[in-house]
């Protein structure tokens, strides 16, 4: 009987890989364990071993495409049936004659014919690694599904959940009963997808296959009705679409498919505007399935509640909202919290403030904070970067520009703060001081707030314990300052009161793993807690 | 060799399909070349085919109308064979020498000789100025068809193909024509009328073997009558050319025999002129029967190569040639074009003439597809009663479901013309109410369009409906 070699899962959050090469050609006999695939992810190459072994009858991938869990590698023959390569050569009266119908998997012969309209469905990681019991079944073959509608109910130990199409289709063949056990990667159905229904890639799939399966009469099932035009032989032009030629070349031109068009025309012929709203329609669904696949936010009249006041917002806050709008659901973001021990960095800045004041500065712990993150990203420049646009490549940045959040009347603004590194720390104080101020009188020029390479958002003036706050793209990474507290540290032989600093980095995952931000977090409070660090 | 010419687009022959793809590609805003073996333009259907054919048998049609109306004595014609000749190639040259012109205002170059691919893009003309390089981007072979040769057949003046009858070198006394298909059995009508005893010869068991058995059977019942002989399910096994005559050798079911004729036309089909173009070295899929295999755009196995018309593929008629040329310009220029009509009109144009587009019965039968059939005699006409005629019928095939028309079937006088309503009933999805809706003028042949899908709606009343 012939048998669906099928993509497992591949790992831990890949999707989709790259085909490298194919080990296996039509007519190999493979065994379980032997490679049929080098596959590349971003993270790794890897070789994928059948999950059993037979005669490769016809391979359904080339190197270079992609493929993802489900997705149909190849079809075996496999000598589990008992009838070894059956039809070719022998004559197909006998063997369909004396083969007994195989009990438990009903020969696929179907999908030899046209498999490449038809998309396998996997039994989908079910949570705890064990066999689930199916208990129903939701559809039957011939029935149209769309993305999300239940295929089947299975019950683990846990619970009883209901199995998903993951695309929309017609059910050509349930794989599975009522009763049967699922594991994960189990082929489930044969769902026929509608957009890939005719054309070229039939001529693509090795030939001698074809015959000899429609010559197994007794152990196919009976051919599911294919409703659809268009998707099987040449119908007449009774079943054809209703349209007139002018309206089917403008299908054409437009790459619509008559047979899924509804005619509003008299006897439901399909006029220019029916092909017209049906690409219109086309057009809006496939923008609201875009970006990023999330779903639009409803729009709600809260007004139904009670009184409300609408207020416009400024255009620093609205812009921010699209900023941090944007980076949130594009980066990856992991946030780090530590503590840095700065006890003694407070009593020197208390012992020079009066003495910063005299020259006109007022030394702040932000003041500090600045030079020593200068100092860790100089140390950490994978820190002081940007993610190249194709994803390939890290610009890191020479300079060190830094931003610093301050909270104005107007909303939340970052004035940039140039060459932190090549700065002394009254200087930076000082600097920072003005252009503060000069940030809540909304008198900074543009230029002030551009081009930063790190953030440090400090809300210690106000409160709190930690935060996390989300990165600055297209920077990588920004540090969150919470209030210092005294707290009991043990210094190994009492608790000692200290006063400790949170901080918090967020970093872009994408460029900065996790071992690299503890350390940079560690490295930049080893800083603040011995300030003569930063001399060396 | 002279300078090479550069051109975007070069189309192999100028007949129906070739002209047409070049016109339209200049129209385009494509440079075309035209290249064309013979002298004149326009290929097998202007100069030696569909247009001399239809001269003639309009000749043809004069003579039997004469002769065969009632009361009206003309007494036997005269026929000055020069004058019949000098007309039909009046006729054809007006129309080739108007292709010239088209040509020129389009300005597409115009080449003579014979071509043959040299690579994808480019090929050799050898014309009379010596051999000569095309450079393109794009190519259409539009080469046709030729007359098959029977192997065997004495090289001899009086077996003649198709354009030799055509030159129509004298009225033979006694004519035997090889193959019941279109070509022969018109063909067999002009020299029939012209004063020939003719004899047609048909391998298969009835005449017009492509079309269905109820449109050929009156005009089978008409030639029994005007021919001189009709022997179907025989085969010629030689003719032996001898100075009284061409002695033919027949093989049939009432066993062997031999008889003398003047002349013998041998029109036993045609074969596709895909070979010996260097194709098949480029990687064009070409037939053992001399086909190219395209697309739906009309594309070879070689991007840069079309093939249109009879070369392309079955129906081989003109003016499916034509429409493949639109398509394969357009898809050449940029635009999503396709092949794909849902009827091709084909035309018998014997007397009666017979006329059939889209499902046929016989197709149906042999595809297993469903349908529901409605006919109108000709007999229930006044206007071809009114022409002295009442063997012709109208005959429509129906979906059973959608009640849309499948097929049109038409015998009798003018079916030709009246074809292309159901052709257009075709492509625009009709039902049998549209037609029967639409009103007919009267009298008219068309009427009996409507008439037939009155019949299957059950509101005819020019007959008694046959009971559904």
């Amino acid at each position: 009987m012939e048998q669906n070699l099928i993509v497992p899962g591949l790992a831990e959050n890949v999707h989709e890989a790259d085909v490298a090469e194919v080990s296996i050609k039509p007519g190999d006999t493979i065994a379980e364990g032997d490679i049929v695939l080098t596959l590349e992810t971003d993270k790794a190459a890897m070789e994928l071993p059948a999950e059993f072994g037979g005669k490769v009858v016809a391979v359904k991938i080339k190197a270079g495409q992609k493929v993802k869990e489900g997705d149909l590698i190849a079809v075996l023959e496999t000598t589990a049936g008992g009838e070894s390569p059956q039809a070719q050569t022998a004559p197909p009266a006998p063997a369909a004659a004396t083969e007994p119908a195989p009990a438990a998997a009903p020969a696929p012969a179907a999908p030899a014919d046209d498999a490449t309209a038809l998309q396998p469905v996997t039994c989908p990681d079910l949570g705890d690694g064990k066999a689930a019991d199916v208990i129903e079944l939701a559809v039957k073959p011939g029935d149209r599904v769309a993305e999300g509608d239940a295929l089947l109910t299975v019950e683990t130990e846990k619970a009883a959940t209901e199995l998903p199409a993951p695309f929309a289709g017609t059910v050509r063949e349930l794989k599975v009963k009522v009763g049967d056990k699922l594991k994960t990667g189990d082929l489930v159905a044969l769902i026929e997808t509608a957009s890939n229904a005719p054309q070229a890639p039939a001529a693509e799939q090795p030939a001698p296959r074809a015959e000899p399966a429609k010559a197994a009469p007794a152990a196919a099932p009976p051919p599911a009705p294919a409703p659809q035009p268009g998707a099987g032989a040449a119908p007449a032009s009774g079943q054809m679409p209703h349209a007139t030629p002018s309206v089917r070349r403008f299908a054409r031109e437009l790459g619509v498919d008559l047979a899924h068009v509804s005619g509003s025309g008299r006897k439901g012929r399909i006029t220019q505007e029916d092909v017209q709203a049906y690409v219109k329609a086309a057009l809006q669904g496939g923008a609201t399935a875009g970006g990023g696949g999330l779903a639009p936010l409803p729009v709600i009249d809260f007004a139904q509640w009670g009184e409300v006041e609408t207020v416009a917002l400024s255009r620093i806050r609205q812009l921010t909202g699209e900023n941090l709008g944007r980076s949130w659901p594009q980066l990856p973001q992991v946030t780090q919290h530590d503590e840095a021990d700065i006890t003694d960095l407070e009593a020197f800045r208390k012992a020079q403030a009066g003495a910063a004041e005299a020259r006109g500065a007022k030394l702040t712990v932000v003041a500090l904070l600045l030079k020593a993150c200068a100092s860790a990203l100089k140390a950490f420049p994978d820190f002081n970067a940007s993610l190249a646009p194709d994803g390939k490549a890290l610009i890191v940045k020479r300079y060190v520009h830094i931003g610093v959040a301050v909270d104005t009347p107007a909303g939340l603004v970052v004035p940039v703060i140039r060459e932190v590194d090549r700065k002394g720390i009254l200087d930076l104080a000082t600097e920072l001081g003005d252009l503060s101020a000069r940030a809540r009188e909304r008198k900074l020029k543009p230029e002030e707030l551009q081009g930063g390479s790190f953030t440090i958002s400090s809300l210690g003036g106000i409160g709190g314990t930690a935060f996390t706050p989300i990165v600055n793209w297209p920077q990588v990474a920004i540090l969150g300052v919470s209030r210092a507290a005294m707290k009991p540290v043990w210094d190994g032989a009492a608790f000692a009161p200290r006063l400790m600093l949170p901080l918090s980095l967020s970093y872009d995952h994408r460029v900065i793993d996790g071992a690299a931000a503890a350390r940079f977090s560690r490295h930049l409070a080893g800083l603040l807690e011995d300030l003569r660090t930063l001399l060396l | 060799m002279p300078e090479p010419i550069r051109t975007q687009l070069v189309v192999l022959g100028a007949g129906p399909g070739g002209y047409s793809a070049a016109f339209r590609a200049a129209d385009l805003g494509l440079t075309v070349t035209l290249v064309e073996r013979e002298p004149r333009l326009g290929g097998v259907c202007l100069n030696v085919g569909c247009i001399p054919s239809k001269a003639l048998l309009h000749v043809a049609k004069v003579i039997d109308e004469a002769a065969h109306t009632p009361g009206l004595g003309f007494g036997k014609p005269k026929i000055e064979l020069d004058a019949v000749r000098g007309q039909k190639d009046k006729v054809v040259k007006r129309l080739t020498d108007g292709l010239g012109v088209l040509a020129r205002q389009r300005k597409v170059q115009v080449v003579h000789g014979a071509a043959r691919f040299t690579t994808a893009t480019t090929l050799q003309v050898d014309g009379k100025d010596g051999p000569l390089e095309v450079q393109f981007e794009h190519a259409v072979v539009a080469t046709g068809s030729t007359p098959v040769r029977i192997a065997g057949l004495p090289d001899d003046p009086r077996v003649m193909d198709s354009t030799g009858a055509l030159a129509l070198a004298d009225i033979p006394g006694k004519l035997l024509v090889i193959g019941g298909g279109y070509i022969g059995l018109e063909m067999a009508t002009v020299y029939r009328a012209l004063g020939s005893a003719v004899s047609v010869v048909e391998f298969m068991d009835t005449l017009l073997p492509g079309a269905d058995a109820d449109l050929v059977k009156p005009l089978a019942k008409k030639l029994a009558g005007e021919f001189a002989d009709i022997r179907l399910k025989t085969k010629v096994t030689g003719i032996e050319a001898k100075k009284d005559g061409l002695h033919v050798s027949f093989e049939g079911p009432d066993g062997k025999d031999v008889k003398t004729y003047d002349r013998a036309l041998v029109a036993v089909g045609r074969r596709p002129n895909g070979k010996d173009l260097g194709l098949e070295a480029l990687g064009v899929t070409v037939t053992d029967r001399g086909f190219i295999e395209v697309d739906a755009q009309r594309r070879t196995a070689v991007p840069s190569i079309f093939a249109i018309g009879d070369v392309a593929g079955e129906p081989m008629l003109a003016h499916k040639a034509a429409h493949e040329g639109k398509v394969a310009a357009e898809v050449i220029a940029g635009h999503k074009a396709a092949f794909a009509p849902l009827a091709i009109p084909a035309v018998v144009f014997t007397d009666p003439e017979i006329a059939w587009a889209g499902l046929t019965e016989q197709q149906a039968k042999k595809d297993g597809i469903a349908f529901e059939k409605a006919v109108f005699p000709w007999a229930a006409n006044g206007r071809s009663l009114t022409l002295g005629r009442d063997e012709g019928l109208t005959k429509i095939l129906f979906d059973e479901t959608s009640r849309r028309v499948l097929g049109v079937g038409i015998v009798g006088p003018g079916a030709g013309d009246l074809i292309a309503e159901g052709v257009l009933a075709i492509e625009m999805g009709a039902d049998a109410q549209d037609l029967a809706l639409t009103i007919h003028a009267h009298p008219t042949l068309s009427e009996t369009v409507g008439m037939a899908a009155e019949v299957f709606d059950g509101s005819v009343t020019d007959i008694i409906a046959p009971k559904r």
